[in-house]
């Protein structure tokens, strides 16, 4: 049961920001931690430009699962977890650091912002902290108010694709994935295993 | 790069002394891994050593691996001599990059025969290669050959000084134990589900743990957080099975020998070999106070906790399944048990009488004749005796229980799966009972 990456974005017009990211890559097999985590940055982006304006979807690629929020106001989060994490304390989590996240950092500084820019520390904590979700939490067993029924499933990245485009295509175009990563994508048949053993057979 | 033969048999020389190079540098080892680099850098080594942990650049993997293979193939078919170092690095460097290679492995195991390779050696690059290959089944395999080497080496007595452990034998076997169950534990981490380490972890309580009730007892207590952390791995849910399993098989046996015992005993107490018997009972005694309905209704709460926290889960389901029916079978058990105790309580009070003042006597006997041994001090009030004296539990585990909470679920959840194995859990039930 395990968080990967948690990212903050801004879903401008035309193009997503990254705003701010924390990554959880340690139980990777440890050459692949810095292509996993270009990856993650790749998805991430790419999850929340296909996503609509006031959205929640939940994407599914092999054994992990890509958790997006993207609000009216364009500002987005993801999450990226495993497949045994459970869904809606994702989604809690994706709520509580959007709002915390819009109150720290104005407004104005959204469309234009990066990384280096952007002053919000929090997204480390909050990694590190639901890597537990019963410790982080604790009502996990209550009935959230959030209907899960308005949660959008994709089975695959593929699906939120146009049609006749491939994601071998976006990935050799994409200027967040540096040339080792691109060799990773191509020579591995699964893009990565999330807990870094070597793909099944 | 130029690929003329003369120029793959140097690069591989080369890769093959940096790996053993590597190793000497750094004893501390603890990863391998594939650094994707589709083009050798010039002149550059494809072996990298970062913070403990050992990269090979992928370019060179589609020469290196032939050639080796290869080596150690016409070594086999005798057609190529190679000395012991060359075999032990040559093995080295075709086991990280391919550690189900048989051969390899069959290589190693004759050097350690000979003497040439300590046995220790083969545990380490073992633990290095289930760090890519976490289901190796030939890495796994090799393993228990290897520590059944060590356990044999560790009976005679005359290789204790020469040994390759260190320290008492007893001590020996617990440490190479709980390095096993960490060696198990991270390999499970890697792969989800990964039958080869979990069923490896069973086979080291067997056979070197000897599955004494303290092994059982600390491996349920330190996998509860894992289990917890990895509520769809199935292999991980079926290894508390197999502990709560011998616990059960391990406590029954030993009470039925207490029990024999103290029957032979209190018929020919001149037999009594005191020491022995008192060692014994001792023993048998501290396995006698494993409450396992406790472990088993712990067992079941955890179950109940994980289901709630993480709907839809059908490891879950399945796990209850089987707790239920050790709780079941354990609880049908219990009437012969008090049974054959109560018979053993009363023979103790007639005995005991024997020595009491003529005035008391009479009384104490016609109270000893219906009551249990609330008055004798002898009997150690074990937990299980005492719990045998209780009605039996129906408040806290039991088909009522299970269907309330059954109920519960389904008029709770949300999800499309938990409803569906609650349902089918359900449906198990039933048969189940009405056998």
């Amino acid at each position: 049961m395990r968080l990967y990456s948690l990212s903050v974005l801004y879903k401008g017009d035309p193009k997503v920001h990254l705003l701010k990211a924390a990554y959880d890559v340690s139980t990777f097999n440890f050459f692949q931690r810095s292509s996993v985590q270009e990856f993650m940055t790749f998805t991430s982006q790419l999850i929340v430009e296909r996503s609509e304006l006031g959205s929640r979807a939940s994407v599914k690629e092999q054994e992990y699962l890509c958790h997006v929020y993207v609000r009216n106001d364009g500002l987005a989060g993801v999450v990226i977890a495993d497949n045994e994490y459970p869904q809606r304390v994702c989604f809690t989590l994706l709520d509580k650091v959007l709002d915390e996240f819009s109150r720290q950092v104005n407004k104005i500084d959204w469309p234009s912002g990066s990384p280096a820019t952007i002053s919000y520390a929090a997204l480390d904590g909050y990694l590190s902290k639901y890597q537990n979700p019963r410790d982080a939490d604790p009502m996990t067993r209550v009935q959230a108010e959030l209907d899960e029924t308005k949660i959008i499933l994709h089975n695959t990245m593929e699906s939120l694709l146009e049609r006749g485009e491939k994601l071998d295509d976006l990935v050799s175009k994409s200027e967040v994935l540096g040339a080792q990563s691109k060799a990773f994508y191509k020579t591995v048949s699964v893009a990565f295993h999330p807990r870094g053993g070597s793909p099944p057979p | 790069m130029a690929e003329s033969p003369e120029e793959v048999a140097v690069l591989v020389q080369r890769v093959v002394k940096d790996i053993r190079n590597a190793f000497q540098r750094n004893p501390h080892i603890d990863e391998i891994g594939l650094i994707p680099c589709p083009e050798a850098r010039y002149n550059r080594s494809p072996i990298v050593l970062v913070e403990n942990k050992l990269g090979v650049e992928s370019w060179c993997v589609k020469f290196l691996l032939p050639y080796v293979h290869n080596k150690l193939v016409l070594y086999r078919q005798r057609r190529q001599w190679l000395n012991k170092d060359e075999l032990i690095d040559i093995t080295c460097t075709l086991l990280l990059l391919n550690p189900d290679f048989t051969t390899a492995w069959n290589v190693r195991k004759e050097l350690i025969l000979s003497g040439t390779l300590n046995p220790l050696k083969d545990l380490h690059l073992g633990k290095l290669a289930l760090t890519k290959f976490p289901k190796s089944p030939e890495t796994w395999i090799h393993r228990r050959w290897v520590l059944q080497q060590l356990i044999q080496e560790n009976s005679l007595p005359s290789l204790v000084t020469k040994g390759n452990l260190g320290a008492a034998p007893v001590e020996r076997i617990h440490r190479l134990v709980q390095e096993e169950m960490n060696v198990c534990s991270e390999a499970a981490g890697r792969y989800p589900s990964n039958y080869n380490a979990w069923s490896h972890r069973i086979w080291v309580l067997q056979h070197l743990g000897k599955l004494t009730v303290k092994v059982l007892l600390d491996e349920l207590s330190s996998t509860k957080y894992w289990v917890s952390m990895h509520v769809s791995d199935h292999s991980g849910f079926h290894y508390r099975q197999f502990l709560l399993k011998s616990l059960i098989g391990r406590t029954v046996t030993d009470s039925n020998v207490l029990v024999q015992n103290q029957i032979i005993n209190e018929q020919n107490p001149s037999l009594q070999k005191e020491e022995e018997s008192a060692g014994a009972e001792a023993a048998c005694a501290e396995e006698q106070s494993v409450d396992l309905p406790r472990h088993l209704e712990e067992e079941l709460e955890l179950c109940t906790e994980l289901i709630d926290s993480y709907p839809g889960h059908e490891t879950l389901w399945c796990h209850r399944r089987c707790v239920f029916y050790l709780q079941h079978h354990l609880s049908n058990k219990i009437p012969l048990l008090s049974a054959v105790v109560s018979s053993v309580d009363s023979s103790d009070e007639t005995l005991n009488n024997s020595h009491h003042s003529p005035a008391t006597s009479p009384m104490a006997q016609a109270m000893d004749v219906d009551g249990l041994n609330e008055s004798s001090s002898k009997q150690g009030y074990t937990q299980e005796t005492k719990r045998l004296k209780r009605a039996p539990m129906q408040d806290s585990f039991g088909p009522e229980v299970e269907y309330q909470f059954i109920d519960k679920v389904l008029s709770t959840c949300r999800d499309a799966d938990q409803a569906r194995f609650a349902t089918a859990y359900r449906k198990w039930l039933v048969t189940f009972l009405g056998q």
